[in-house]
């Protein structure tokens, strides 16, 4: 009988007809093909993108410029120039901010290191240009992609310790030292 | 002034040959490429025009505008000549292709529509193929390549062993209809599917059929019996070397030899331009327009199943196409000559 069908098999080329019919059957299965350019893919949540630097929603920037981020980044693509601000010794911002996107490796650290969540990932994942130059980002880009895609800013922190590292420069209603000591 | 107007009708009638041959060659690889995205869950060509339906002119202009190049120790000459080598025999093989029915007159000439009917036409067609095989052979061999000449070598191997098993498949019909002219071959086969030489009583010619298929598909070069242009293996075979429109030379000649042996198959083994009922055999507007559409829905089909098995099977291997070709293919052509034979000298005494 086993012999048989093989014969039969040999014959009538029966494994060819097989696959013929599921190729014929797969004419008329969708697509999986996604036109990219004019039909784009739904990102999932938490998709790791470009990074971009926060602001609280009065328009003040949220890092602190501890450098944390610089400190953790596998990659070291990331920059920071931290300074304080004029006649008051303890609260520093970042001066500058580099982010060299050539050699990110998107793993998302930084944004876990960040002790204030002024660091997150856009979903943006179109970033070619033409001068590579344009991939190495400064504070002011990586503020404009979080004004651009986090148009929902948190609200500052209350209550701020003064020794605390959380605390931001730029404010103007910080607690004042006379009323911390008294 | 009957011989001017006799040229005048075969000179249009050449030109209306070629003119849709072409076409069908050019829209045969957007077809390949469209029916193989599907049956790979792709979309094929989408870019240019709606459904990327404006591919090929795309493709033609851009092969058109391609540096030529010659490479060098490349014997030119017949580097130039080869590819028109190639094309050539696939284009004038359409010579003796019966497209339909004797039909009307014109000044008196009868004009038809098939551009000769010699009475060796299928011998015509079996000398024109072989002098495609010089083509490749020589492109291989004149690019001073390893892999064009490999490419050309097992090309030519392929296609004498396979040329064999195609020949000898055609002598059943050829017994059956008694003539070596398309026009008669088809003309015997006339009276719905069951008068088709595949099941044309006494000796039906299905595996024939099976074996004619077979070698058309090594005869062309195509998938699974691509091997002369293995691309995992030989890079494009013969074609390595070629560039702009010498390499759309070859590659036409590969679409035109597709529709020209699935043009033969119809003519000999599924009844040519005729219905496969008697009752489909409409004759307004015209019995002509009823011919090429069955012709070219028998040809569509067969071309189908060429894309088909293009995207079903994988490649043989060198050894197994050889044994295939010659320790299964000829001796069953040969066993089918003799079956036939003698069915029809008992039947037919």
């Amino acid at each position: 009988m086993k012999k048989i069908k093989k014969i039969l098999n040999d014959l009538f080329f029966l494994e060819i007809l097989k696959g013929l019919v599921l190729t014929f059957k797969h004419l008329f299965v969708g697509t999986v093909t996604i036109q990219y350019p004019r039909e784009k893919r739904k990102l999932p949540v938490g998709y790791r993108g470009l990074l971009s630097l926060l602001r609280y929603d009065d328009g003040v920037e949220k890092c602190v410029g501890c450098a944390l981020c610089e400190a953790v980044c596998p990659s070291r693509c990331i920059t920071v120039k931290s300074a304080e601000v004029e006649g008051e010794p303890l609260k520093r911002y970042a001066r500058e901010f580099y982010i060299d996107i050539t050699r990110c490796v998107f793993c998302g650290w930084c944004v876990d290191a960040c002790p204030v969540n002024a660091l997150a990932m856009t979903p943006e994942y179109e970033y070619a240009v033409y001068n590579k130059r344009e991939l190495i980002f400064d504070k002011q880009k990586l503020l404009s992609m979080g004004d651009k895609f986090f148009p929902e800013r948190e609200k500052p922190i209350e209550v701020q310790h003064l020794n605390v590292a959380v605390f931001n420069v730029a404010r103007k209603e910080y607690p004042s030292h006379e009323e911390e000591g008294r | 002034m009957e011989l001017a107007i006799k040229i005048g009708v075969t000179m249009v009638e050449i030109a209306a040959a070629m003119a849709i041959v072409l076409f069908h060659v050019a829209y045969l690889t957007y077809a390949e490429r469209k029916i193989l995205g599907f049956m790979q869950d792709r979309l094929g060509p989408m870019e240019v025009g709606f459904h990327g339906i404006l591919q090929p002119i795309a493709d033609g202009l851009k092969l058109f505008f391609k540096e030529d190049i010659i490479p060098t120790g490349a014997n030119k000459i017949i580097f130039s000549v080869a590819p028109i080598l190639t094309l050539v025999p696939a284009l004038i093989g359409f010579a003796v292709i019966p497209f339909g029915d004797e039909g009307y007159s014109f000044f008196g000439v009868k004009i038809s529509p098939y551009i000769t009917d010699i009475n060796i036409g299928i011998l015509y067609i079996l000398a024109i193929s072989s002098v495609g095989a010089y083509g490749i052979l020589l492109g291989g061999w004149a690019s001073n390549s390893k892999y064009s000449l490999l490419g050309g070598m097992r090309s030519a191997a392929q296609m004498i062993s396979y040329e064999l098993a195609l020949g000898l498949s055609i002598v059943g019909v050829i017994l059956m209809s008694g003539s070596l002219s398309m026009v008669k071959i088809t003309e015997s086969q006339i009276g719905g599917f069951w008068h088709w030489s595949v099941l044309k009583f006494p000796a039906p010619q299905f595996i024939a059929f099976g074996i004619y298929v077979i070698s058309a598909i090594a005869e062309t070069n195509r998938l699974p019996f691509d091997l002369p242009e293995a691309e995992s293996e030989l890079v494009a075979g013969f074609m390595t070397e070629y560039s702009g429109m010498r390499f759309a030379f070859y590659f036409m000649a590969e679409y035109a030899n597709m529709i020209l042996v699935s043009a033969i198959a119809v003519t000999l083994f599924l009844g040519g331009w005729y219905a496969p009922f008697p009752f489909l055999e409409f004759t307004w507007p015209s019995p002509w327009l009823w011919h090429f559409f069955w012709f070219a829905g028998k040809v569509y089909f067969i071309l189908f199943f060429f894309i088909w098995i293009r995207g079903t099977l994988p490649r043989l291997r060198y050894d197994q196409l050889m044994k295939f070709g010659w320790k299964i293919m000829l001796p069953l052509a040969l066993a089918n000559i003799l079956i036939t034979a003698t069915l029809l000298y008992l039947v037919n005494g």
